[in-house]
Formats: C-alpha cells, sequence, structure tokens
C-alpha cells in the first residue's frame, strides 16, 4: 500500500549536514509535484549544537508535519533529547541511526544501525558525505522516480553538491533494500508538475519588491534576518537601495526619510528590534509618512528565545508608542499569505500613509515549504499615495481635511510643492501647531482615515459551515494546525474557524462571527491571551468563551489542541 | 535683501529667544549658503530632530522635517539614497547629535552618503530649560562661573565630538561661528559642495541659560584657519606653529583637540575624499 503522507525527522549536531539533507530531499520531492513543510529548530549556538528538521511531504496540501514523525534519521543520538517533543518517536517509528552510534546504550529500542557513515568512508575516506548517503537512501524508500531524481541532479545548478557526490547517493539508493521500508512508498503527487520552495521570510522579501519597495534598512536579528539577506540580494538588481544600518532605530529612520522622498520603504525585525522602532512608528503615524515594517516574532520577554515561535507581539503590534497612535496590523497564516499580505501592506501604507505592521513569526519565517506556485503567478493590484493634482506651493496644504481624511502627499523634491513636516502637532500645513480644535481634527483624521479598513472582509477567512453554532477564532501560524486538527477530527461541519489577516483596525467580520456563536474558543501561542483580550476590548465576545493561550518555543501538536477543540464541539 | 534671497525664509516667525545664536545659522543658510547655491527650494530637504534650534525647518523655504530627538542624521540618509539629486541637510543641537542621536554619526562617517550634517553647539539644553549637555564646560577644569545657572554643574568631563568627528574620517569637518554668518555660510557652502558626509559644528551662543561669559570667552579667542597660513595655538601649547593642511588628518585632530575654550579653531579642519 502507498501512502499520501509522510513525516520524517532528521536531527544531529551542526556540521552533520543536517539542513542539507532536508532540503534536498525537499527539493527532490517538490521537483514531482509533493507538497511539504520543513521546519527548522535550532538552539542559539553559534556553531555545533545541536540541529533538527521534520520534513511532511503530502501528495495533496503542504500540510503541517504530524507530531509523530515515521521515519528518524539521526546521526547524533545525544543531540536527539533536544528535540524529543518535536520530533515524537511512536511505537512504529523507525530510528535509523548512524553506524557511528553502534555501542550507545541510550538508543531507542527499535533503532536500526545504518551505515551512512561507513559509506561515506569507503567511498571518500572521510565521513562528510554521510548525509548524502542518507538522501539516497530515503530517495528509495519513498519511492521517488529515480527518472525524475536523476534529470533534477543533472539539471538543478542547486543540487550541484548532489551532482558531485553521486556515488555517495547512489550508495545510499543500495542500502535502502537491506531495511525494512517498504511501507514508505508515497503515492505518486495527485499533480506532478514541480513546487516552489520558499519560507515566509523570503516570500516577504520577494512580496516587497513586487509590490514596489525600493528602499530597505534592517539590521541582522533572528528569525528575520533572511529578509534582509534576500533583499540585499535583489534590491541592487532593481534599482533599489539596501542599508545594512547601525540599530533599529536608524533602520527605521532612515526608511521614514526614503518614504518622505516618495520610495515605497520597508524595514523588517523581531520583537527586540520592534521596541527600537516604536518612537519611529509614532513618529510615522503622526507625520503620516506611508512604513511597513515586518516582525517576525519570536519567543519573548526581553532576549526571549530568539530561534523559537511565538505569537507574543501583538500588543506591541496595536498598542506600542505613546499617545493616540494609529496604525494597521496584518498577519499571515500560511506561506501565500506571507506574500500576499506583504503586497497588502505596501498598498494600504501608501494609500493610507500610514504604518502597517506585518507580524510573520519564527515558524512562518523559516520553515520551507513546498507549495503551487499559483500566489507568484497571480494578478495584484498595487495602490499608490494620491499625489498633489496642481504645483502650487503657496496654496498646498499637506495635510488637507478632506472627506475621507487622506490628504495628498507631495514627495520632498517634488517641484513647487515645498512643505514643513513634524512629528510635533500640526495643522493642516504641516506648521507646528498645539491648540485643542487642530488637535483634536488631526487625532480624528488620522483614526477615522483607516476606518474603511473594518470592511475589509476579504482578509478575514471563515472556514467550515455558516450555521455552525461553536466557533474557533486563531491567527497567525497557529491557524495551520487548528485547522488542520478540526479537519482531521471530522469536526469542519460542527466547527468553524475565524481566522483574521488583518487585526487592527478590527475587521467587522469578526464581530460578525462571534455574534454567530454560542462558544467560541480563542486559540493563540503566547502566555496571556494577547488577542483573546484586545477581541475583549473592541466586541463582546459570547458568554461561553475559552482561550487556549499558552507559551511558544515548541509548536502546537495536533494531540494537544484535539482536546480543547473537542471540548468545544461538545 | 533681494528678491532671491527672500525666497528661502517662510512667513513663520522664530520662537527663539532674542538674540540668540540660531538667527545667525537662519542667516547663514538663508541669506548666503542656499542662495549662493542657487539650489531652488523645492530642491533641498533639511531634516532636524528636537530643540531650540531643530525648529528651524519651519523658518526655511524649502523641503522641511522637524522629526525626533536624535534621529535627524538618519532621516536624512533615508532621504538622500531614495532621491539622490537632493540636496539634504541635517541640522540639531550638541543634545540631539552628541548625545541621544550620539551612535548615528560615526555611522553616518563611515558611509559618506552625501548629506550636510551641522551642530548648533550651544553647550546646553535650551528647550528643556538649561540642562547639562556633553559640551557643558567641565566643573573639574575651573570652569564654574562658565556653567548654566539653574542646575548642578556636570561631573562628566566634555564629549569632544569634533575630535571624534576627525578620529572618523569624516570626509569634510568644519567649525564656525553663530555670530560670523558671513563666514558660517560659506563653509556650509563648502559642506554642501562636498561630495560625502561634510560635518559642520557651530558654536552658537545661548543668551538665556549660560552666563553671557561663557560665549565672550570663546569669541575672544578664536582663530580662522587658511590653507597653507600658520595656526594660532593656546598659550599653554608648546609646539611650534604649522601651516594648516585640511589634507593631513593628524594635524587636523591636533586642532580639533584644542578645547574650544581655550582656542576654538574656525573654518575647514579636515578634508578627506569625496563620494
Amino acid at each position: 500500500m502507498m501512502r499520501n503522507r509522510i513525516t520524517i525527522g532528521i536531527a544531529g549536531s551542526g556540521g552533520d549536514g543536517v539542513m542539507v539533507l532536508g532540503s534536498f530531499l525537499q527539493k527532490l520531492a517538490a521537483g514531482q509535484g509533493y507538497f511539504s513543510q520543513m521546519p527548522r529548530y535550532y538552539g542559539a549556538q553559534i556553531r555545533g549544537g545541536g540541529t533538527a528538521v521534520k520534513l511532511s511531504l503530502d501528495t495533496e496540501l503542504p500540510t503541517v508535519p504530524e507530531d509523530n514523525v515515521d521515519i528518524m534519521v539521526c546521526f547524533d543520538w545525544s543531540r536527539y533529547a533536544e528535540f524529543k517533543s518535536e520530533l515524537v518517536l511512536a511505537q512504529d517509528t523507525v530510528v535509523l541511526c548512524d553506524d557511528t552510534e553502534a555501542g550507545q546504550t541510550d538508543l531507542p529500542g527499535q533503532h536500526l544501525s545504518a551505515g551512512f557513515s561507513r559509506e561515506s568512508r569507503t567511498l571518500t575516506g572521510s565521513a562528510l558525505n554521510k548525509n548524502i548517503v542518507a538522501l539516497g537512501l530515503l530517495t528509495k524508500a519513498l519511492a521517488l522516480s529515480e527518472e525524475r531524481v536523476r534529470k533534477a541532479i543533472s539539471d538543478d545548478e542547486e543540487l550541484t553538491l548532489l551532482k558531485d557526490n553521486l556515488p555517495a547517493f547512489e550508495a545510499g539508493e543500495k542500502l535502502a533494500a537491506g531495511f525494512p521500508l517498504s511501507q514508505f512508498k508515497l503515492s505518486p503527487a495527485l499533480d506532478d508538475s514541480p513546487r516552489v520552495i520558499f519560507h515566509g521570510n523570503a516570500a516577504v522579501a520577494r512580496a516587497a519588491i513586487r509590490a514596489g519597495c525600493r528602499a530597505f534598512f534592517g539590521y541582522p536579528i533572528t528569525p528575520a534576518s533572511e529578509i534582509m539577506q534576500e533583499m540585499q540580494a535583489e534590491l541592487p538588481r532593481q534599482g533599489g537601495v539596501i542599508i545594512q544600518a547601525e540599530d533599529e532605530i536608524a533602520a527605521a529612520g532612515m526608511a521614514v526619510g526614503a518614504s518622505l522622498a516618495g520610495a515605497k520603504a520597508m524595514t523588517a525585525t523581531s520583537g527586540p528590534g520592534l521596541d527600537l522602532m516604536t518612537e519611529t512608528m509614532g513618529l510615522a503615524s503622526s507625520a503620516e509618512i506611508p512604513l511597513v515594517i515586518v516582525d517576525v516574532q519570536r519567543c519573548g520577554t526581553s532576549t526571549g528565545a530568539p530561534s523559537k515561535s511565538e505569537q507574543s507581539d501583538l500588543n506591541q503590534a496595536i498598542y506600542a508608542a505613546h499617545g493616540d497612535t494609529p496604525r494597521v496590523v496584518l498577519a499571515p497564516y500560511d506561506i501565500a499569505g506571507c506574500y500576499r499580505l506583504t503586497i497588502e501592506s505596501f498598498n494600504i501604507a501608501e494609500y493610507y500613509q500610514t504604518v502597517v505592521l506585518l507580524l510573520s513569526d519564527q515558524w512562518l519565517g523559516q520553515t520551507l515549504v513546498a507549495a503551487s506556485s499559483d500566489f507568484l503567478s497571480k494578478d495584484y493590484h498595487l495602490k499608490e499615495r494620491k499625489r498633489p493634482a496642481g504645483k502650487d506651493s503657496d496654496n498646498y496644504r499637506r495635510y488637507q481635511l478632506t472627506a475621507d481624511f487622506i490628504s495628498p502627499m507631495a514627495a520632498v523634491g517634488d517641484a513647487g510643492l515645498v512643505y514643513q513636516t513634524t512629528g510635533l502637532a500640526h495643522n493642516e500645513k504641516g506648521e507646528p501647531a498645539s491648540n485643542f480644535e487642530t488637535m483634536q481634527k488631526m487625532n480624528e483624521k488620522r483614526w477615522q482615515k483607516l476606518a474603511p479598513l473594518r470592511q475589509l472582509d476579504e482578509l478575514v477567512t471563515v472556514f467550515g459551515e455558516e450555521q455552525s453554532s461553536k466557533g474557533i477564532i486563531t491567527w497567525g501560524s497557529s491557524a495551520q494546525i487548528v485547522l488542520e486538527t478540526v479537519r482531521e477530527l471530522g469536526l469542519q461541519r460542527k466547527v468553524k474557524v475565524c481566522v483574521p489577516e488583518l487585526i487592527h483596525p478590527l475587521p467587522d467580520k469578526i464581530g460578525t462571527f462571534t455574534e454567530s456563536v454560542e462558544r467560541l474558543l480563542v486559540i493563540e501561542m503566547n502566555y496571556s491571551g494577547q488577542l483573546y483580550h484586545y477581541l475583549r476590548s473592541q466586541i463582546c465576545l459570547p458568554e461561553r468563551t475559552a482561550v487556549y493561550a499558552r507559551t511558544g518555543g515548541r509548536p502546537f501538536s495536533r494531540r494537544e489542541l484535539a482536546e480543547s477543540i473537542s471540548e468545544l464541539a461538545g | 535683501m533681494t528678491e532671491d534671497t527672500k525666497d528661502y525664509r517662510s512667513g513663520i516667525k522664530p520662537v527663539w529667544c532674542p538674540g540668540c545664536g540660531d538667527f545667525g545659522l537662519l542667516s547663514a543658510l538663508t541669506r548666503r549658503a542656499l542662495p549662493n547655491l542657487g539650489i531652488p527650494g523645492d530642491n533641498v530637504f533639511i531634516v532636524s530632530g528636537i530643540g531650540c534650534s531643530s525648529r528651524i525647518p519651519g523658518y526655511i523655504n524649502t523641503y522641511g522635517f522637524n522629526s525626533i530627538h536624535g534621529r535627524a542624521v538618519v532621516i536624512a540618509q533615508g532621504a538622500k539614497l531614495a532621491r539622490p539629486e537632493l540636496t539634504v541637510i541635517a541640522i540639531g543641537g550638541d543634545g540631539d547629535f552628541f548625545s541621544i542621536g550620539g551612535g548615528h554619526l560615526p555611522h553616518a562617517v563611515r558611509r559618506n552618503i552625501d548629506i550636510t550634517c551641522i551642530v548648533v553647539d550651544n553647550f546646553v539644553y535650551g528647550l528643556t530649560k538649561g540642562h547639562i549637555s556633553p559640551t557643558t564646560p567641565n566643573l573639574e577644569r575651573g570652569e564654574e562661573r562658565l556653567l548654566s545657572q539653574p542646575f548642578y554643574p556636570p561631573l562628566d568631563p566634555v564629549l569632544d565630538m569634533l575630535s571624534y568627528s576627525v578620529a572618523t574620517g569624516s570626509s569634510f569637518i568644519a567649525q564656525g561661528i553663530a555670530s560670523d554668518v558671513a563666514h558660517l555660510g560659506w563653509l556650509i557652502e563648502e559642506g554642501v559642495k562636498h561630495k560625502g558626509f561634510s560635518f559642520i559644528n557651530v558654536l552658537t551662543p545661548c543668551v538665556t541659560f549660560n552666563p553671557p561669559e561663557l560665549f565672550e570667552k570663546i569669541k575672544a579667542q578664536v582663530s580662522y584657519l587658511k590653507e597653507g597660513e600658520p595656526v594660532q595655538l593656546p598659550a599653554s601649547s608648546k609646539e611650534k606653529p604649522w601651516l594648516h593642511d585640511p589634507a593631513d588628518i593628524n594635524l587636523s585632530l591636533k586642532l580639533a583637540r584644542f578645547p574650544v575654550l581655550e582656542k576654538a579653531h574656525l573654518g575647514i579642519l579636515f578634508q578627506g575624499k569625496e563620494d
């Protein structure tokens, strides 16, 4: 019997080639149409330490990996313990330990000793190619099309390393016959056209360029740095500018300067960096300067756990900055959303002349996903700033009060439209003005211009049956596993799930959803239930509302969510 | 005032105290540097931080941004990168550029992006009403009578950002004085013309929070630098005067290191490579 889904764990020490093995396998499978997700688990070490990936291959959808792994490849069993809650072994998990592990006393009962290092040494004199040997074994075990694997190896530049070490790969293929792996054969993908492989950080960077971003300023921070790296590689080719700033204050400040001069500008960071950008958010909100900030959330508080995922920057995104500081908060929940919502972030920032925070997280940002390329080839409508019609500097009012509260914005350097602006309370001309009436009007302007966003129904997705009286609200990467758990429990008809991608200002559609249910469950990955409290502050929730919220650092498992979801379903 | 020079002043009346040195900078910009350079107002962007002098963009008829404390120089860099044809000038006080924004300055220097940074150094936080700044004279040097009146004197030594900027190799480093508008205007012109990061320190009186003796003492012993001519050294120096060479960073550093209360050198201290 062939399977439609398989979950493979790979663990080892830094230098064992865990990432290379995982991503090559993902790539070869994606070339044959298989969908997949491959989250990365790693610690705070600079080099060495443990590293692990979990790869789920699926014939139909890019599903979140199962809790349990079917095959566990381990190059260093002493490292496995660091990841035992992410890579859970079941009774029937086949554990393939490297031959170098033979003699270790704590190996699991069902382990098999596979000669990854031995084969590598026989061929090359060193154990360096053991991951390539393992790759050969796995492609055979999964019954990937041999012909297409060979073609990929010969054609794909990113697989050069594999091409150069083909004997090790072939040795691995031969090894496969010696192990009881026949139950792991995958059915061919339903549609065998090649998948694209992206992590959320790359999707954000690509989408930013697609949206017309031509100025990026960043500062290295885990787990957001890949956005800056992608921009570094691509933006200069597009005629854009990129600077690695001296800190996040400078990064955000430079983006504001570039935006004033007419460029679509962005910065990307994680929680600690967002702390530093807070004053600039206030400035951009007050002076109505379009600015996109991406926050790839990691575990807080303070330095927290930089390489692990959490959804705990929501309060900061919604409320940070002194004074009444309007802004927009968006949160994608899958790879296509990372791309689409980055474009949406620019559209909103530019059109409404405000700050947009895009809340990604470590899971979304760094999990490599093999997905359909539809989101790349789709048409996206781009919105631009309103520009002044004339060139009459004497009468130009930068903050003119209009019917929709949006004032035409000249770019600094535009001929004939000289104006001065400031973070001080200001009047329609942009001149400092701190009288009560002006300040009240300007607050109203900055808040009310965002009101139409509440009607953007397309940024709130409701899954399930409209008449269900039981509902879940969840957001960000947690939504993926919630949706899968509901489906696997067979509760799609009983429990509907609301996933808002626009969180602030609160979309009306969320209120409609909460009014339509008798029982509500809010699921999110932070200790204090930030979304739940935000919702409570804005709308009435059903009397029977429960919250499943806990610290991040460990992905939600299906098993753990099943309990509260079944309880909700009653 | 000719019709041209009038164009660079906006209609807004400055909030500064009568006699404030900031008027000198305003004149140097609007009556000298900008008209002489002949750059149209809509091609100039003046970014400031927070402080008395940072109110200046509102008084000048160019694009302007009175932004937030310490960040003028980063906003200026972003704007210049996005629109290189702009003439971008960052203006702020000693608190703005040397204290809260001090971390940005060396990085602006090393990037050598073509902007002009003007520090209005009045040795005090005027807008908050007389607090000490990184350039407030230090008590240990026996300068008690030169301190601002209402607050306790600083225990920290003066932060000498002029020497620091020379040391980091800013490609154009100059010092002017607010009381000599013609000379200051010329320095700003040269700074704007210089292709690269230009840093101009402007010695400025605060008539409200500093005793008049402070600026009088500075003014009494300033010396104007001229390329190829002997430099004047303070009485305490035992060195033989050398001929001023703004291309020699080591000689420039020596000039910058003399305390302003002993000898403030006005002119172009150092001019390095252009961008």
